[in-house]
């Protein structure tokens, strides 16, 4: 009688264990797919950059090994700091023009009662226009003459026109209007989400305690959103560091390289020196990531630490 | 006024809203509003108005509106630069690309995400944190090591034994690019996480299989995710102009195709603006037919990781 019972209970075991290893098998199957791509197209790159940038590149085929031979020539070049230095510009400048805004907007856009909906879908037009469409749009709005939009609306208030983009200190400034302007409309929506989930229950608490709209709007409204705030700061930062459709496409690093990034230069290093830079493309490459890797480490404690506290 | 008596309370409350203090913020916030929607559209507008003027009304006349606005000739222009312009092979081309992204990302994320979430077989659990980690792992360093491997896929240099293939001027490697988004994974673990795991069980004693249980049930059930990701997909793709700079040449796709416009000097200034016209229309067309589930389905994506 018990040997019978652990008998039966032994084949359920094996059973069990069988369907377990034929679950794992069938997971495995289906995962691969995507295992394999990420293995390609993001693993094996950002391990073989990183070695690569150690070795004597001819064009594209790894040479001998040459240790920081290719740091040096990146680091020693007379642009590198003028190009470190613009890509914390673009940096700053984005901050300056386009942190604020998608969470103001998302504010107010959140208190209408009427075309609330009407605003959001007017608003994200821009988030719609394909990028390069858009960039050479403010291309031709940053027209250094009367063709352009801007300086045709200057000589109309008979005002001399503007260089715009031909402008070395405006230039970087005028990128980044273009790319708040392009990109101001996604971070809107995402602020807006966590605007719209701030319970009504803390308003009305407020209101009763006699609270002024602006005493709601920083003590309900601001703690509410500080952990999104913090995130998007820093996801900002690490986007906008690097930077290269723009310098590309709307000013090709000019005027006298006062708008090249460290995302440009490296395009050029890889794509447009003759295959004499790869190594230094894939070196600049190294840099880059190690300063990002930073930033990302710390967003990823704030992440954790911004999803503990709700 | 009946909407504001009926206002959820904000910042604002329909208390505030019987005030003149009230009554004027808000307005106040109204016409901010406005003119962030005049600033968001002003571009496109002139954009669209200088394509359907003159040559000679450009760099003549700078006024703000074509001279000519009869019907018979906002049409000629549009088939004039249309002709000019030879986008059709390209918008095909974006076409090919655009559905082998979709597919690619849908079925490939799809799956990953389902095995995240549901099977969660041994050893699943380190590719969760390295998918995790890749999701922000900054780009570029991989950019020149990308373009190598694709001149002789899948490996990673010349001189291997088995000569590899190159991928250049083919779709395949942004077809690869979209598979291997692990944004896109997290966002397809999170659908499924929100889907019981009773389905998965009652699946089992009906005597589905795994295949059966992901294809015939929880398939169907995480479609508001599978849309979200595909309109995704494919304005992307619409938009992608630089991996195609990279990888394409012969197939040019449009956003590739109208930047190499800026270079060709016999395209007159109105045909190229109608150029970025045609090329906004697609994406325009998919927000349009989708922008309840684009404007609502941020809440999907989140932050989470």
């Amino acid at each position: 009688m018990s040997s019978t019972d652990s008998n039966t209970i032994e084949l359920r075991k094996r059973m069990k264990r069988k369907s377990s290893f034929r679950n794992d098998l069938d997971a495995w199957i289906l995962f691969l797919p995507s295992v394999l791509v990420l293995f390609l197209m993001i693993w094996r790159p950002t391990v073989l950059g990183a070695v690569w940038s150690f070795f004597k590149m001819n064009a594209y085929t790894p040479g001998d090994f040459c240790g920081f031979d290719n740091f040096r020539k990146v680091v020693t070049h007379t642009q590198f700091l003028p190009t470190l230095w613009n890509t914390v510009q673009y940096v700053l400048w984005s901050l300056i023009l386009g942190y604020l805004p998608p969470v103001l907007i998302a504010v107010l856009i959140n208190e209408m009662v009427h075309f609330n909906n009407g605003f959001r879908v007017t608003i994200y037009l821009p988030a719609v226009i394909p990028g390069i469409a858009a960039m050479l749009m403010w291309y031709y709005i940053y027209y250094p003459d009367q063709t352009g939009l801007l300086n045709m609306v200057l000589v109309k208030l008979g005002m001399e026109p503007f260089a715009w983009l031909n402008n070395p200190t405006f230039v970087i400034p005028g990128i980044m209007i273009y790319s708040t302007w392009k990109g101001f409309a996604g971070t809107m929506l995402l602020y807006y989400a966590s605007v719209q989930s701030v319970s009504v229950e803390l308003y009305e608490a407020a209101l009763i305690d006699g609270a002024g709209i602006w005493k709601r709007a920083w003590h309900v409204t601001k703690p509410q959103l500080e952990g999104i705030l913090l995130l998007c700061l820093v996801n900002q930062i690490i986007g906008v560091f690097q930077i290269m459709e723009q310098p590309l496409a709307m000013t090709g690093g000019g005027p006298n390289g006062a708008s090249i990034s460290l995302g440009y230069q490296l395009y050029q290093y890889g794509f447009n020196s003759g295959g004499k830079g790869t190594g230094q493309a894939m070196a600049l490459g190294v840099i880059v990531f190690l300063i990002l890797m930073v930033m990302t480490v710390f967003y990823f404690w704030l992440n954790k630490r911004v999803e503990d506290r709700y | 006024m009946k909407r504001f008596d009926n206002k959820q309370t904000g910042l604002l409350s329909s208390a505030d809203l019987k005030t003149f203090k009230g009554q004027f913020i808000y307005w106040l916030f109204f016409a901010v509003l406005i003119v962030v929607c005049i600033i968001s559209l002003f571009p496109a507008i002139w954009t669209l108005l200088t394509a359907f003027k003159e040559t000679q009304e450009i760099y003549g006349e700078f006024s703000m509106f074509p001279n000519d606005m009869s019907p018979s000739n906002l049409w000629h222009r549009i088939s004039d630069s249309w002709s000019q312009l030879q986008l059709a092979d390209s918008f095909i081309n974006t076409i090919v690309l655009s559905v082998g992204n979709t597919v690619s990302t849908i079925v490939v994320c799809g799956f990953a995400g389902y095995v995240l979430s549901k099977l969660k077989p041994r050893g699943s659990r380190v590719v969760f944190t390295l998918v995790v980690w890749t999701m922000m792992m900054p780009g570029q360093i991989r950019m020149v090591p990308n373009y190598i491997a694709m001149l002789n896929f899948p490996f990673a240099s010349q001189d291997s034994i088995i000569p590899g293939i190159s991928l250049l001027d083919t779709y395949w490697p942004m077809w690869l690019g979209a598979a291997a988004n692990a944004f896109n994974v997290i966002l397809f673990k999170n659908a499924f996480d929100a889907l019981s795991q009773s389905y998965v069980e009652a699946g089992k004693l009906d005597g589905c299989g795994n295949f059966g249980i992901f294809f015939r049930i929880m398939f169907p059930l995480s479609m508001p995710v599978i849309i979200y990701v595909s309109i995704g997909a494919l304005s992307g793709a619409w938009s992608d102009f630089f991996s195609p700079l990279l990888y394409l040449d012969k197939h040019a796709v449009t956003p590739l195709k109208i930047y190499r416009l800026q270079s060709d000097s016999s395209i007159q200034m109105n045909v190229r603006f109608m150029g970025f016209i045609f090329s906004s229309l697609p994406p325009l067309l998919i927000f349009l037919i989708f922008q309840k589930r684009i404007i609502g389905g941020v809440n999907i994506g989140g932050v989470k990781g």
